[in-house]
């Protein structure tokens, strides 16, 4: 077994830790026998569409974010095939604005994004930051009677938590569904409390950096979906998931102050 | 002139500091915030009174500049007024000039020796002129508090007014970008040191040309993006530096290098300290002080609180020293690993708003060095409100999980560690901001200070 992880723009998004989300899935492939092969790729590298397993795009400094617009756009056609294809895809922050219609900066100039999801952005006067809990998503919690939460020794299965630094506000187009609902923190746009995207194997989110440490049963679920393509549809073997799950709760208690 | 209601915010400020002093408490924070309540403008009055008026900023190194560059000042016999706590917002370092001010308005001394906070530098340069601006590197740092690194650095170079004389940092290019189209300004840098490689594979700031935004090319790399670099694109390249460390060399407890006609031994330790002692000799000899009381002042200096501090106790020494960003931390590791010692650490890592709430960076610090070395580390003992996270870092950078402690009290956890130390380990505490003081209030009820240092700490502090 081998999954083919590419992180595209990780010289140009790499504003907030976000190759902790790679060290992630590639550990967690290595602790259970799987090979990975990670690719970081930048502009105009040659990307293997077809050969990929598992797509992360993180977030960056708006100037940084604006060189690999161009790049993005002449990849679009192979990106989309692929997403159709069943490619799992995790973006966040930047990453995740830019699969979007547009961004619309304050001045009311609509950059035009990828188009792949029905989702847009207006710029905000007021930087969204903080911690953040979210409910995920029925669809994205584990039913009864499977072991894939990996949270065989706590709940976390059910939320994901992080921290957040926007000013874009997102907002879903009436057919999405959000990753999840937002128990504490702002979330898409502070106003609907929805936080991030779920399509099929596509996911956005802006909780950013190190997402995937501590919310292993997430990680889990991306390479789950990702076996699940090329035909490993076995069980994964769980994990000794004390620290996260303890990193984990330690959030949960300090923000909703239960548990 | 004097405002009408510069007296009252004088006297309000004097008296705030006064009573705290009755109440045996110390700090100019609370005066500085009186005062400016008072007299919104105070700053400017207090700080323009000053003949020389020197400001040093940047992301890290400004508390360690400032105070080398104090002991000179003191070597060389100068009187000057100075924040040094690290008081460094409007409050703290108005605060810190009151104490310099009589109470008929007039400055004890005619030079000012300020860290400035790099967010606050507009603020300031609103009000007051510096003479002199250093300004040491710009990294990622809190950025929670500042949003985007991009926005600090143009605030600060649209901030900076022209008749300042700056001292850059050459190597990092984001700082060497501030002098850009400007006469009034000279640099520092370094030839190489023993660690300085022709590739980087750490997290950096800085890949692209602040000019064109080309790629940036770099004939070697000291650390994160400090080195020698130039654009292929357009003529933006590292300034020759007028100050230039060459032949360094880390010997025993400290650093060794030479800088045109001078030749200094300090007892600092980490290349990044380089920076922090040439910026303060380029200061020092714009103010024409005599080479051999440099060389003097900087070998008496001794570190800091909570940067590479030593306590000694019966069973070897334990070295304190503040973590608080990547790029501070990967140099932390490398000092700690220096010694190729079985190593016993304490990571203490708060989110409060003074450590940034945001622990994201600690994924971009390169514990994967340390985990390489995995047979070197005894334990590690996370601790803090974020020991969880740090632990869970720890194990995916590869240290064995066993060696793992998580325990939040700070007071426990160093009992953790100083209970299981065996010889010949060496040991370092290392913390965030917030767990900084604690700390080290905790080890000094528990060790008996190491001599040495604690006899030369007094000497510089009471000048």
């Amino acid at each position: 077994m081998k999954l083919n992880i590419c992180h595209l723009y990780p010289d140009l998004l790499d504003l907030y830790g976000d190759r902790g989300n790679i060290l992630t899935l590639a550990a967690r492939c290595r602790w259970r026998g799987i090979d990975t092969v990670i690719q970081r790729a930048s502009l105009g590298d040659k990307l293997d569409f077809p050969q990929m397993d598992i797509l992360f795009i993180g977030g960056g400094s708006d100037r940084e974010q604006s060189l690999l617009v161009q790049d993005l756009m002449l990849r679009k056609d192979d990106l989309q095939a692929a997403i159709g294809d069943g490619l799992v895809v995790l973006t966040i922050c930047g990453g995740y604005q830019l699969l979007g219609l547009y961004y619309q900066t304050a001045e009311g100039k609509k950059i035009p994004g990828l188009g792949i999801l029905d989702l847009w952005t207006i710029a905000g006067s007021q930087r969204m930051i903080g911690n953040v809990v979210v409910e995920l998503n029925d669809r994205l919690t584990p039913g009864p009677g499977t072991s894939a939460g990996s949270g065989n020794q706590g709940i976390p299965a059910a939320t994901l938590v992080g921290f957040e630094n926007h000013s874009g506000k997102t907002y879903l187009g009436s057919n999405l569904l959000p990753l999840g609902k937002v128990l504490a923190g702002y979330g898409n746009n502070g106003e609907d409390g929805t936080e991030g995207v779920c399509l099929g194997n596509v996911f956005g989110t802006y909780l950013h950096g190190p997402l995937l440490p501590k919310n292993p049963a997430f990680a889990d679920l991306l390479l789950r979906k990702a076996l699940a393509r090329r035909g490993f549809t076995a069980e994964m073997e769980p994990l000794d998931d004390r620290i996260e799950i303890l990193a984990h709760q330690a959030m949960l208690r300090k923000l909703l102050k239960k548990i | 002139m004097r405002t009408w209601n510069f007296w009252p915010a004088l006297w309000a400020g004097k008296i705030t500091g006064i009573v705290l002093q009755l109440l045996g408490r110390k700090g100019t924070t609370l005066p500085g915030y009186v005062a400016n309540r008072l007299d919104p403008g105070l700053l400017g009055q207090l700080a323009g009174s000053y003949e020389s008026l020197i400001i040093v900023t940047g992301t890290n190194g400004k508390t360690t500049t400032a105070n080398l560059l104090a002991a000179v000042l003191t070597a060389a016999g100068k009187q000057f007024a100075f924040n040094r706590a690290g008081a460094n917002l409007v409050t703290g370092i108005s605060g810190a000039l009151l104490q310099n001010y009589n109470w008929i308005g007039r400055p004890k001394a005619q030079l000012a020796l300020l860290e400035v906070d790099e967010a606050t530098v507009p603020k300031f340069c609103a009000q007051a002129v510096p003479d002199i601006a250093v300004v040491t590197n710009f990294f990622r740092d809190q950025l929670d508090r500042y949003g985007e690194l991009d926005t600090t650095i143009r605030l600060v170079k649209d901030a900076l007014p022209e008749q300042t004389l700056l001292i850059l940092n050459a190597d990092d290019p984001l700082v060497a970008y501030l002098g850009a189209e400007r006469t009034h300004v000279c640099y520092y840098g370094i030839v190489r040191t023993p660690e300085s490689q022709r590739e980087s594979r750490e997290t950096r700031e800085a890949k692209f040309c602040p000019r064109c935004g080309h790629t940036l090319s770099y004939e070697l790399f000291h650390y994160g993006q400090l080195g020698i670099y130039f654009c292929s694109n357009c003529d933006f390249r590292r300034p020759f530096p007028a100050v230039q460390a060459d032949q360094v060399r880390q010997e025993g407890d400290g650093l060794k290098f030479k800088a045109g006609s001078g030749s200094y031994v300090t007892a600092l330790q980490g290349y990044y300290n380089l920076y922090n002692l040439l910026a303060a000799i380029t200061v020092a000899r714009h103010l024409n002080i005599p080479e051999s009381t440099i060389e003097k002042g900087l070998q008496e200096f001794i570190p800091q609180a909570g940067r590479m501090e030593r306590f000694g106790s019966p069973q070897g020494e334990v070295t304190l020293t503040l973590v608080k960003n990547p790029t501070g931390f990967n140099q932390v590791i490398r000092a700690v690993l220096a010694g190729s010692r079985q190593l016993r650490l304490l990571i203490a890592i708060n989110d409060l708003a003074a450590d940034g709430r945001d622990i994201s960076w600690l994924w971009d610090v390169d514990f994967e060095y340390l985990g390489n070395r995995d047979k070197l580390v005894s334990q590690v003992v996370c601790s803090g409100l974020r020991a969880e996270e740090m632990a869970l870092r720890l194990k995916y950078a590869g240290l064995t999980v066993d060696k793992l402690i998580i325990e939040h009290s700070l007071d426990k956890a160093l009992e953790i560690l100083l209970s299981q130390r065996k010889s010949g380990e060496d040991i370092f505490v290392l913390p965030t901001y917030t767990n900084l003081f604690p700390l080290r209030k905790l080890l000094q009820s528990r060790l008996k200070a190491g001599q040495g240092f604690v006899a030369r700490n007094k000497a510089v502090a009471e000048k």
